[in-house]
């Protein structure tokens, strides 16, 4: 059994968070992917029926609202540990 | 570097009550509001003429959001969205001048905003269906979902601060690495995109899903 001495231990855990924190944000492509499709469906939906742009921009909106609220996650996570 | 809200005094003696940076920029943006806001409805006419336009047009646009998912209670639920809106969108765009902190850049003010808006829309949905109507309505359409149900009404005010708050922290953490990296003309399109647009969205997505949150609630 070896003795670790204080820093090194510090220093083990702060580059395993920032590598964790790296890790966190692949989960930034899952909206990315889920976002972009709610765009190309509200897009071909709006050439369809011109006139009901609006209510579809609307309801774009709200779905990738919610669909991005995991990203959100992870990159509060991801602050959380870097900077503490 | 630490990107969070920096204690800057106490208001009572010397631990109780302390006041942050993201708190003072949040006074003064409210004091900026309300000077705006007296200033843009001093002496309204019949036939609206100027500034008296600005405002109209704002409320209307707000209005015009509010009505489809909320039939006939538009004008109940203006004053609520509107402030919702306007505060977070003046506290995005504050930001733009250097040295000041977003207040919505804090856990606190995203936090406190969400769960004024769960208080409001537990109690709409109280209104229009009864209290024991209302609570029944956890348990549909079979008793088993009611835990995945209360888990998943808990999950909204987190969800609905939290994006609020990662969207500003992360332009904000960017814009800095930008600064210490490249100082200059190099992050002024960053401003704009991250302050500009992203603020305005962002207060403009707060406010749509406070209504859906109290639409949902009452249907």
């Amino acid at each position: 059994m070896v003795e670790l001495s204080p820093e090194v231990i510090e220093m083990v855990i702060r580059s395993a968070s920032v590598i964790a924190a790296g890790l966190a944000l692949i989960a930034g492509i899952g909206p990315g992917v889920g976002m972009g499709y709610a765009a190309g469906k509200a897009t071909s939906a709006v050439r369809r029926q011109p006139e009901a742009r609006g209510s579809i921009v609307t309801t774009m909106l709200l779905g990738q609202i919610i669909s991005g609220s995991t990203g959100i996650y992870s990159l509060v996570i991801a602050i959380y540990l870097v900077f503490t | 570097m630490n990107p969070g809200p920096q204690v800057v005094t106490y208001l009572f003696g010397k631990s109780y009550l302390p006041v942050t940076d993201t708190l003072i920029v949040g006074w003064i943006s409210v004091v900026l509001i309300i000077i705006l806001a007296r200033y843009l409805t001093k002496d309204l006419k019949i036939r609206p003429e100027g500034k008296q336009n600005i405002a109209e047009m704002l409320i209307t646009a707000i209005h015009d959001q509010i009505e489809p998912m909320l039939p006939g209670e538009g004008w109940k639920f203006l004053p609520l969205i509107a402030t919702l809106f306007i505060y977070v969108g003046f506290s995005n765009l504050i930001g733009l001048i250097p040295g000041s902190t977003s207040p919505t850049g804090d856990l606190n003010t995203t936090l406190g905003l969400a769960l004024v808006v769960f208080l409001i829309s537990h109690y709409a949905g109280m209104k229009e269906k009864g209290v024991w109507g209302y609570i029944k309505s956890f348990g549909e359409p079979v008793i088993f979902l009611l835990p995945l149900n209360i888990v998943s009404e808990f999950a909204k005010p987190i969800s609905h601060s939290f994006r609020l708050f990662g969207n500003i922290v992360g332009g904000g953490i960017i814009i800095t690495l930008i600064y210490q990296a490249a100082p200059g003309l190099i992050p002024v399109p960053l401003h704009a995109w991250f302050d500009l647009f992203i603020g305005l969205i962002q207060a403009l997505i707060f406010g749509m899903v406070a209504i859906s949150y109290i639409s949902v609630a009452k249907s």
